[in-house]
């Protein structure tokens, strides 16, 4: 039985060519184990929504393989990424969560509406529940507040019970409030329902909640650190020059 | 950020793209109808200038009626031209129609619609000849002489395959069958044809004694003597013939014939050229949505100019600028695709059997100025209310993201009773001009045309309003069967109804054109159904074939004697037309109207039975009876004296004894047979109405009369099925022929489907990303964004079915008059035919849906293309 949620093998991504080449992943190997909260730090240009985006099949590898459970990434069509996508992992980004024509519940509900599952109520009632959004099921996106949006993109992320939710700093565009609100479900959403989740940051304090952080710069690996506090993370960040 | 640039490029590539084509295509089609027009009108210039070109004086005659057969010169007046002093020689002609051509197989050769087959002289009796019968000369052989030659032109000879020297057969329609000698093959002008028409000559005699029309000359031509002033011949000749008689210089003639044609031309150019405005009207709309997007997408650009210290002026001019520039170049473009539109129809229109004198292309600098400035000027006018609202853009919203393209809300209910307003002024003039009294003003037609035009901006001022529940609706049966792309596409055409309104706009105007063309042709066929199977108690009736549709044109008496004399026919009518002057003066008004008089037989009622009648059906010498409508328009009563004046011999005085009702009386003025022969000097029947004993059918009756006939090739029995079926063909032509007119126009607010479609993927992009991240596939993309543009599409072709119907509806009531007896909603197919499902309401729903799909495959393709990262990288 495999207890890693996904992985990157030896993985390499090039942008562009002659001149303009960048390498944005340096051969990175990294595995995320299920049920783990993980932090993916660094420095902007370091590759953490490069791996992010590869890993969730959202960008192609140059070289290396990505695994999400046993699956191989490489191996698959945009169909049958784009099926992965919907059933398997789930997405918190940074802003612009939520399709504004739609209500809360219907964004909710959308990748199982787009593969045709049934939605299981009792588990979606007690994710909108522990989200606390589900007195603003019925409103549209526009009508909600930041710290609300990105709870219903939680939601969203957490009703198809994927293998794992990928999150590009879900709290860079809130108050502290807000932000610790939904970093506390986050972090609940790990414990009370062994959920992997993947988080790109750079905010100390928000991968404080991890329990886990990695490192990256120059699109390698460079540290890692378990069960970190933010002054932990601080004097490491500091120690790598960051 | 340089990639997004690149899109911001290639989003104005394609909005460039497609603001053109909608000018290249309307003033490609306005400037390729003059280009064309042009040419043939230069084209026929050079042929009468040619045929006029021995001529020095031409002598005519003038009539008061358009559709006549014109009048005549008497051989002996024209015989006093010779004793005018300058009158070296004058050559008398004959001119007239009312023969057929049969081939070597005893077919008809040139019967059925077309261009009619005209009877001339070519030369006289004494072996006089010349080369002028309105531009003829002889091409091979020689000038017919006697009663046994004659001479076709050039297409007909090559069509019935015959050389010089053939024995041909040729109907006449007064005197029957004549065997002839083909002598010679005439051509028109520099070996053309005159527009497609077809021309058997004979000598003077002959053509006098084929027409009925002894000792009558159409008019001559006459050379003077050299070294006389033309003018005085003309002043010598004028004083020694009638009234009527036309004199004038041979180059004068020319002239006048080349205005005629112009003329002529000039109507075809007016009507295929509104077809063209039509387009560019449409494409107005999708000019307007397209700065109105661009303008609300680059809000914020807009306000970094004005924070950077742009006035609003310049704002507004930078918009303008560039609606000119896109306007100029797809004018320009325009006026080029014209050329080539109007060198394709020289090549094509041949092919088709319309055969057109062509000249070298004629491009006039009217041609140039209006293409330019139509599309120049539209563009500009439509982009001047977004550039407006570009000039009003905040210097905040620069600073905040929000900003940017949010429609304003508090505009509805101001906008709901604006076009409130609007529509009840609209409907107010509409219904005024169908049913009150205009009196002295303005004629109906008027009001309901302004009724017409300011529905039209109601229509599209309240649209925003409907937008949303009716696109609703629409996408919620579209959700039912494709499910989150469908509730995607719904909401999207949802979210701003004042875009799919605008962008619906453009399709609306060309559906309701459809719809009304459909609405109006399947009344026709609905007024013609109820006449013919309801309103007329007979089996058969006998008509002229062909000859140009002229309801005056004419067959022998002997077709009718012949039918009296079989079993089948219980009893039969014979009907004499003829176009009259029909002038009723009282104290208080004048009216002349040239209408056609029927010369009736007393038991033409039964044949015709009206609804209902006061006093009389049968007059009696001196005596008319007319149809209700007529008698309302000229507000006569029983007892009134009217006037019909005739062509052939002047006028006449009647008593009305009856006015009769019922679509079967439709445009019916009746008098005696006699009183009608008597005053157009010919015994010739229309129409012949017969009845079949009882049990025999129409089909049965109709296969003995047919052999009677097999001398008059050009005379047919139809049934009234017949008669229906070829109405019905008549009428899907005209409707194909509208249509096709139109597609243009469709195809205009189809690409503005395109293109706010592509403008709202490049919008959206963002949101496209999104969707793909969390599992919407590049088929569904495609579907959502296809389903969006058929929502729209639908709603526009709704609105469009909507105000086609009703105006149909107007201009049926408008034209009551000319007897449309019953108005028709054309929702299903008439027919299993292509031009039976073209001419149903359904279809178009239907097609409008489909077509939305089919524009919207680039736009859909350009979201589905997106990749995902990219996107959720944008903005």
């Amino acid at each position: 039985m495999n207890s890693t949620a996904a992985r990157a093998e030896g993985v390499t991504k090039v942008y562009g060519w002659g001149d303009t080449r960048v390498t944005a992943l340096d051969d990175i190997s990294v595995a995320f184990a299920k049920g783990e909260f993980t932090a993916v730090m660094g420095p902007s240009g370091s590759g953490k929504s490069t791996l992010m985006h590869c890993m969730a099949g959202l960008d192609s590898v140059t070289d290396g393989s990505v695994f999400i459970g046993d699956q191989d990434l490489s191996t698959l069509s945009d169909r049958q990424l784009t099926k992965l996508r919907r059933e398997r992992v789930g997405f918190i980004f940074q802003a612009y969560n939520l399709v504004p024509t739609l209500s809360a519940s219907e964004n909710i509900t959308l990748p199982l509406d787009l593969a045709g599952t049934k939605v299981d109520q009792s588990w979606f009632d007690s994710v909108v529940e522990t989200l606390g959004v589900a007195d603003r099921l019925k409103h549209r996106p526009s009508e909600l507040s930041g710290g609300q949006q990105q709870r219903v993109a939680a939601a969203r992320a957490m009703v198809s019970r994927p293998d794992l939710i990928f999150a590009d700093e879900p709290s860079g565009n809130l108050d502290s409030k807000a932000s610790a609100d939904l970093l506390a479900f986050l972090r609940s959403a790990v414990k009370d329902h062994a959920q992997t989740i993947v988080m790109v940051t750079h905010d100390a304090n928000a991968a404080g909640y991890a329990d886990r952080i990695v490192f990256l710069a120059d699109g390698r690996v460079v540290d890692s650190m378990k069960d970190p506090t933010p002054e932990r993370v601080l004097d490491r960040l500091k120690s790598l020059e960051y | 950020m340089l990639r997004v640039s690149l899109k911001g490029v290639w989003a104005h590539k394609v909005r460039l793209v497609l603001t053109a084509l909608a000018i290249i295509l309307g003033v490609g089609l306005i400037s390729g109808v003059y280009v064309y027009t042009d040419t043939i009108g230069k084209a026929f210039d050079g042929i009468f200038a040619d045929a006029y070109s021995g001529v020095d004086i031409a002598i005519g005659t003038e009539s008061e009626f358009s559709f006549g057969e014109g009048t005549y010169l008497d051989e002996a007046d024209f015989a006093l031209i010779d004793e005018v002093p300058g009158v070296e020689e004058a050559y008398p002609y004959l001119q007239g129609i009312g023969v057929t051509v049969l081939d070597a197989e005893g077919e008809v050769l040139s019967s059925g619609p077309g261009p009619p087959t005209f009877v001339a002289s070519l030369s006289d009796p004494q072996g006089n000849t010349y080369r002028d019968t309105g531009g003829f000369t002889i091409d091979a052989g020689a000038y017919p002489v006697g009663s046994g030659q004659v001479v076709l032109d050039r297409g007909l000879a090559d069509q019935g395959g015959f050389e010089v020297g053939d024995r041909i057969t040729v109907i006449s329609d007064l005197v029957g069958r004549l065997d002839l000698e083909l002598v010679g093959v005439a051509v028109f002008g520099e070996g053309g044809s005159l527009g497609g028409t077809k021309w058997v000559f004979f000598d003077l005699a002959t053509a006098q004694s084929v027409l009925q029309r002894p000792g009558k000359l159409s008019g001559g031509v006459v050379q003077v003597t050299p070294g006389t002033q033309v003018d005085d011949v003309i002043a010598g000749i004028q004083a020694v013939l009638p009234d009527h008689a036309t004199v004038v210089s041979g180059q004068d003639a020319a002239e006048e014939e080349a205005a005629e044609i112009q003329a002529a031309l000039s109507f075809f150019t007016i009507f295929l050229s509104v077809f063209g405005w039509v387009a560019l009207f449409v494409g107005s709309f999708l000019i307007y949505n397209t700065f109105r997007i661009v303008v609300s997408q680059r809000t914020r650009e807009l306000a970094l100019l004005r924070a950077l210290g742009a006035g609003a002026r310049q704002v507004r001019g930078i918009v303008l600028l560039e609606a000119l520039t896109i306007g100029l170049i797809g004018a320009l473009l325009g006026v080029g695709f014209g050329v080539m539109l109007a060198f394709g129809l020289q090549l094509i229109l041949p092919a088709a059997g319309i055969e057109l004198p062509t000249a070298s292309l004629s491009i006039k600098p009217r041609t140039v100025i209006v293409g330019l400035a139509a599309g120049t000027v539209i563009t500009f006018v439509s982009a001047l209310i977004p550039a407006r609202r570009a000039s009003k853009v905040s210097v905040m919203a620069a600073l905040r993201a929000d900003a940017a393209g949010r429609p304003a809300r508090g505009g509805l209910l101001r906008r709901a009773l604006v076009g409130g307003v609007i529509l009840a002024l609209g409907l107010g003039a509409l219904f005024f001009g169908l049913f009150g009294d205009t009196g002295s003003g303005p004629s109906p037609v008027v009001y309901v045309g302004v009724g017409v035009g300011v529905i039209f901006l109601a229509v599209f001022a309240l649209s925003p309003l409907v937008a949303g529940p009716v696109t609703n609706l629409l996408g919620g049966v579209l959700e039912r069967f494709t499910g989150t792309s469908g509730r995607l596409a719904r909401r999207n055409a949802m979210r701003s109804p004042r875009r799919t309104a605008a962008t619906a706009a453009a399709v609306t105007i060309s559906i309701t054109l459809v719809a009304l063309a459909s609405t109006l042709t399947g009344s026709i066929r609905g007024t013609l159904d109820e006449v013919l199977a309801n309103n007329v108690d007979a089996d058969v009736v006998v008509l002229p074939a062909g000859q140009f549709g002229d309801p005056s044109a004419a067959f022998a008496p002997e077709v009718a004697e012949r039918m009296e004399g079989i079993d089948l026919v219980a009893d039969l009518t014979r009907i004499w037309i003829e176009w009259g002057l029909l002038t009723v003066e009282t104290p208080t008004r004048a009216l002349t109207d040239e209408i056609l008089i029927t010369g009736a037989e007393p038991n033409l009622a039964d044949f015709i039975p009206p609804d209902g009648f006061r006093g009389s059906l049968d007059p009696r010498p001196g005596e008319v009876v007319i149809e209700a409508a007529i008698a309302d328009d000229y507000d006569v009563a029983l007892g009134d004296s009217l006037v019909i004046e005739f062509e052939q011999s002047g006028e006449r005085p009647f008593t009305l004894v009856g006015i009769a009702d019922g679509p079967a009386w439709a445009g019916i003025v009746a008098i005696p047979a006699t009183d009608l022969i008597s005053a157009t000097g010919q015994d010739q029947h229309s129409q012949v109405y017969a009845q079949a004993v009882e049990g025999v059918g129409p089909d049965e009756l109709k296969a003995a009369v047919e052999p009677l006939l097999a001398d008059y090739p050009n005379v047919a029995v139809q049934t009234f099925e017949d008669l229906q079926s070829e109405a019905e063909a008549q009428l899907n032509g005209l409707l194909n022929f509208i249509l096709a007119l139109l597609a243009l126009a469709v195809v205009i607010g189809m690409l503005g489907v395109t293109n706010t479609m592509a403008l709202a993927v490049f919008e959206r992009t963002r949101e496209i990303g999104l969707l793909r991240a969390v599992g919407l596939d590049r088929r569904t993309t495609r579907r959502m964004v296809r389903a969006e543009a058929s929502i729209v599409s639908v709603f526009g072709a709704l609105m469009g079915i909507g105000l086609g119907i009703f105006f149909g509806w107007a201009l049926i009531k408008a034209l009551e008059d000319l007897g449309f007896a019953v108005f028709v909603i054309p929702w299903l197919p008439s027919s299993a035919s292509v031009a039976g499902v073209l001419g149903s309401l359904l279809f178009w729903l239907l097609a409008t849906g489909i077509l939305g799909i089919l524009f919207a495959v680039y736009p859909a393709w350009r979201a589905a293309r997106l990749k995902v990262i990219e996107a959720i990288a944008h903005l």
